[in-house]
């Protein structure tokens, strides 16, 4: 496995903000709201983090794995492909959509 | 070629002794010297300066270390490689080197803290939002939703009351 990317496995991602917290690089930004989901039997609604946005800038982050190694839930995982090469910083910092598991989309 | 490495940990005063022991006895391949910093280590306030010596086949090597406070002798009589070296640990580390080259080598002089210390406040780092700071359970109102942490967060290894002017 290549090192040369960070994927995000959305599904898996509980919005907990650690892997913000630890990044040394203050690379990734993340934002979320809570739902309430009612399951059939429940006494009553559990409360659900729903992820609305997830960022890596890859303009500052240095690959450190640290989000990876942090993660209780294994949703940031290495990746084989890249980050764009560019000469715009814009468009290095990556959301939900380009941040997919190679081989998702 | 198989290789053989030694730590000799010294006191300051028998840096000098220790290094000139190493190079007459053969350790003539003088690779480097730097500084480790160590102020968190224990609660000491000191650096920790490191040269590493080889024989001229690289069979066998020497790591020499010693505890600093804030000064040490130079070895650059010994070893005249050495004073690049030393200009560097002494810009970076805050490290003294009684005896040897004193000239700044990559930053202006008195330019702030060293830069390589812990201690060493980055001011970009004051200056940049940190993305860690949001909490998504606080909306911008101040309404709590969820299980708003209690807890003010703030960066892991920053000082307490580091981010406050």
């Amino acid at each position: 496995m290549k090192h040369s990317f960070i994927a995000l496995i959305e599904d898996k991602c509980t919005s907990c903000m650690l892997c913000v917290r630890e990044c040394p690089a203050w690379c990734i930004s993340l934002d979320s709201h809570t739902i309430d989901v009612t399951e059939e039997g429940a006494r009553r609604p559990r409360k659900v983090n729903v992820l609305d946005s997830f960022e890596i800038d890859y303009s500052l982050c240095m690959y450190c794995g640290v989000c990876i190694d942090v993660c209780p839930f294994d949703a940031l995982a290495w990746d084989e492909h890249r980050a764009l090469v560019t000469t715009n910083r814009e468009d290095m910092l990556l959301g939900i959509e380009e941040l997919g598991p190679s081989g998702s989309s | 070629m198989s290789r053989s490495f030694t730590w000799h940990q010294v006191e300051p005063k028998d840096w000098r002794d220790k290094i000139g022991e190493s190079r007459n006895a053969g350790f003539t391949f003088f690779d480097f010297l730097t500084g480790v910093d160590r102020e968190n280590v224990e609660g000491n306030q000191m650096c920790e300066v490191v040269v590493h010596l080889a024989k001229a086949d690289l069979s066998e090597s020497h790591f020499i270390s010693t505890q600093v406070l804030n000064e040490l002798p130079s070895i650059t009589d010994l070893i005249p490689a050495a004073q690049w070296h030393e200009r560097e640990c002494a810009e970076m580390f805050g490290v003294q080197f009684n005896g040897g080259n004193a000239k700044p080598l990559l930053r202006h002089e008195n330019l702030g803290r060293p830069p390589l210390l812990k201690s060493t406040v980055l001011a970009a780092r004051v200056l940049t939002p940190w993305p860690g700071g949001a909490e998504p359970e606080i909306k911008e109102d101040g309404r709590k939703v969820g299980n708003a942490s209690r807890r003010r967060q703030r960066p892991p290894g920053v000082p307490e009351n580091w981010l406050k002017p």
